[in-house]
C-alpha cells in the first residue's frame, strides 16, 4: 500500500478494567488514501468504540491513531474534526431547534461564526454559496425537498441521510460512519449506496460500520472484522465471505465449513 | 401625573433590568450556559463606575480610590470591569455544565458582594458610595428622570440590536447547536469551548454599563443594592417572558418591573403599611415565578398562535 492515510496503531482500551477494544496487544489496521474499509463484527465487537477513538470521544489507553501523518490521540474532537474527518454516529445526532437546512449548515465553517464577522455581517456572501452548496448535498442523501422542515418531522432513517449531509458539506477527507443503512428503507438504502460509491469514486477515504453485509460486502474493498474488540479477520470481501472463523462468528459455530 | 410618574419610572428602571435579561438570554436560553451570578457583573460596573468617577478619599472616607474622572470614562470603565470580571470568572467555569455551572457562578456573585461588604477600601464596605457622580443633564430642559429613562432605553434597545445580529448569524446558529448538542457540534469542527467563552465576555459587558447607569440614576453604590434578589429578579422576568426571543426578554422585565413599581406608587399613609407592601411584592413577585413555571401560560398562547 503507498502509506497509509489513517493508521490506528496497536490501540487498547479497556472500561472498567474490562478490555473492551485491543485485548493485550492492541488493535492495528490502516487504511489507504481513496480506499473504502468496512469494519464489520457481532454486536458488542467494539465496531463503535473504534470510531470513538479514532475521532477523539474516547482516548486510547495505549497506542495511537495516525491520520495522514499527524498523531490524533493528542487533539480535541473538533481539532481531528477540523482535520477532515468526518463522521456519523450509531443513533443519529440531530439539532431539533435547527431546521434540514440549517442542520447542514452548521456543519461548514462560516466566517460568521466568528463574533465581530457575525456583526460585520461580512458572512452574508458566503452563507449565501454555502446554502447552495447545503441544497446541493441535501439532494445528493434525497432530502431537497425537505430542507424547510422540521428536524422532528423526519424518519430515523432520514436523520442518518441529514447526519451524512452535514459531514458531506464540509467535504471530508476521511468519512467514517457508523450503520448507515440502520432503519433506512430499500429505496433509500439504493440511493445511499449510490452516494457511497460515488464518493469513493471522488477519493474520499472511509470506513463504514454496518450489520448489512449485502450492502456492505458490494461496495468496501477492504474489511476488517472485529471479534471481542480483537482483529479477527482482514481481507477484500471475497476472502471475508469464505472465512470460516467470521461465518462461524457471526452465524454460530454450527454455519461454519 | 401619578400614571406619567410610573411610566416613567417602569422604562427606567425596565430598561436597565432588560439589559441584564437580554444578557442572561443569550447566555442561556441560546447559549445553555445557567448563570445564577448575574449581580456580581451589574455590581462590577456600578462600582467601577463610582470607583472611577468619585472624588478622592477625605475625611471619613474609607475607600482607598477615587479619580474624580468624567462620567464617560466611569461609564467605559463600568464595560470594562464587567468584561474583567466575566474573564476571571468564566475562564475556570465554563468546562463546567448545567447545575454546576449555576452553583459555581451563584457562589462567585456570594463571595463579589462580601467582598464589597467587608473591604471597605473599595467601596466603604457596608456605607457603599453616596453622591455618585451623574452627567449633567440640565442643558436638555427636560426632567432629569425623563432623560435617565431615554438613555436607559436606548441602552436596552442597542443591547438588543446588537444581540439580534449576532444571534441571527451563523453565530447564533452554531449556539443553538452546540447547546443542543455539544458532541454532534464537535464531530463538525466548531471549538465549543471557545464559543461558549466568547457568549459570556459579550453579555457581560452591556451588564457593566447597565450598572453604570444604574449607579447614576441611584446616586449610591452598596452591597445591599446588589444581592441575589436582582439575580432572580432577571431570572423571573426572562421565564415571563419566554424564552429565546429577545422582545419576550424585554417585555417581561418590563411587566415585572410594572408590577414591582406599581405596588410603590400607592401612597402610604403609614410606615407599617408601606413594609406590608413590601413584603407583598416579594411574595407576588414569588407567586409569578411559580405560576408561570407551573402552566406556562405564555408559551402555550406563543404556540397556539403557530401553525405547527
Amino acid at each position: 500500500m503507498t502509506g497509509d492515510f489513517l493508521a490506528v496503531d496497536r490501540i487498547t482500551r479497556s472500561f472498567g478494567g474490562l478490555k473492551a477494544v485491543g485485548g493485550d496487544a492492541g488493535l492495528s489496521f490502516s487504511i489507504g488514501k481513496g480506499a473504502f474499509l468496512g469494519l464489520i463484527g457481532p454486536n458488542g465487537a467494539g465496531k463503535s468504540t473504534v470510531f470513538n477513538l479514532i475521532c477523539g470521544v474516547l482516548k486510547p489507553n495505549s497506542g495511537q491513531v495516525i491520520l495522514d501523518g499527524t498523531v490524533l490521540s493528542d487533539l480535541t474532537v473538533s481539532e481531528i474534526a477540523a482535520r477532515g474527518l468526518g463522521r456519523t454516529f450509531q443513533t443519529p445526532r440531530a439539532f431539533p431547534s435547527l431546521s434540514v437546512l440549517e442542520n447542514v449548515l452548521v456543519g461548514a465553517d462560516n466566517e460568521g461564526e466568528h463574533v465581530l464577522a457575525a456583526l460585520s455581517r461580512r458572512w452574508r456572501a458566503r452563507d449565501a454559496e454555502l446554502t447552495e452548496k447545503a441544497f446541493d448535498v441535501l439532494a445528493r442523501v434525497g432530502l431537497a425537498d425537505r430542507a424547510a422542515d422540521s428536524v422532528s418531522n423526519l424518519s430515523g432513517g432520514e436523520l442518518r441521510m441529514l447526519e451524512v449531509a452535514r459531514q458531506l458539506i464540509r467535504d471530508p477527507r476521511i468519512l467514517l460512519l457508523d450503520e448507515p443503512t440502520a432503519g433506512v428503507d430499500p429505496n433509500l438504502q439504493r440511493k445511499l449506496s449510490a452516494l457511497l460509491a460515488g464518493l469513493h469514486r471522488d477519493g474520499t477515504t472511509m470506513i463504514v460500520v454496518e450489520h448489512n453485509l449485502h450492502f456492505l460486502l458490494e461496495i468496501a474493498d477492504r474489511v476488517v472484522v472485529l471479534q471481542s474488540g480483537e482483529l479477527l479477520a482482514e481481507g477484500s470481501p471475497g476472502e471475508i465471505k469464505s472465512d470460516a472463523r467470521v461465518i462461524s462468528a457471526y452465524l454460530g459455530a454450527n454455519h461454519a465449513a | 401625573m401619578i400614571w406619567a410618574q410610573l411610566l416613567t419610572t417602569v422604562v427606567m428602571f425596565g430598561s436597565v433590568y432588560a439589559v441584564l435579561t437580554l444578557a442572561l438570554n443569550l447566555q442561556y436560553a441560546r447559549g445553555g450556559m445557567i448563570n445564577f451570578g448575574m449581580v456580581a457583573y451589574f455590581a462590577a460596573g456600578a462600582y467601577a463606575y463610582a470607583i472611577v468617577t468619585q472624588a478622592p478619599p477625605e475625611g471619613l472616607d474609607q475607600y482607598l480610590f477615587g479619580f474624580a474622572a468624567p462620567w464617560w470614562a466611569g461609564f467605559l470603565a463600568a464595560g470594562l470591569a464587567s468584561l474583567a470580571f466575566a474573564v476571571l470568572t468564566g475562564w475556570p467555569t465554563l468546562r463546567l455544565r448545567g447545575e454546576y455551572l449555576a452553583l459555581t457562578t451563584f457562589a462567585f456573585a456570594e463571595v463579589f458582594h462580601s467582598v464589597l461588604l467587608n473591604e471597605r477600601r473599595i467601596g466603604n464596605g457596608s456605607v457603599g458610595l453616596s453622591n455618585v457622580e451623574r452627567p449633567d443633564v440640565a442643558w436638555t430642559g427636560l426632567d432629569d428622570t425623563i432623560v435617565y429613562a431615554v438613555a436607559a432605553l436606548t441602552m436596552m434597545l442597542a443591547t438588543a440590536y446588537v444581540f439580534n445580529r449576532i444571534l441571527a448569524s451563523p453565530y447564533g446558529r452554531v449556539l443553538d447547536a452546540i447547546r443542543e448538542d455539544e458532541l454532534a457540534a464537535q464531530t463538525v469542527g466548531k471549538k465549543i469551548t471557545r464559543i461558549r467563552f466568547e457568549v459570556f465576555l459579550i453579555s457581560a459587558i452591556p451588564v457593566g454599563f447597565a450598572g453604570a447607569l444604574y449607579a447614576m440614576i441611584t446616586t449610591l453604590v452598596s452591597p445591599t443594592l446588589y444581592t441575589a434578589e436582582v439575580t432572580f429578579t432577571v431570572w423571573i422576568a426572562l421565564v415571563l417572558g419566554g424564552e429565546r426571543t429577545i422582545v419576550g426578554a424585554v417585555l417581561g422585565t418590563m411587566a415585572l418591573i410594572f408590577i414591582q413599581e406599581s405596588l410603590r406608587v400607592y401612597p402610604f399613609e403609614t410606615v407599617r403599611a408601606a413594609q406590608i407592601a413590601a413584603s407583598a411584592e416579594e411574595i407576588l413577585t414569588g407567586a409569578i415565578f411559580i405560576v408561570m413555571l407551573r402552566w406556562q401560560p405564555f408559551e402555550k398562547l406563543m404556540k397556539k398562535g403557530r401553525p405547527s
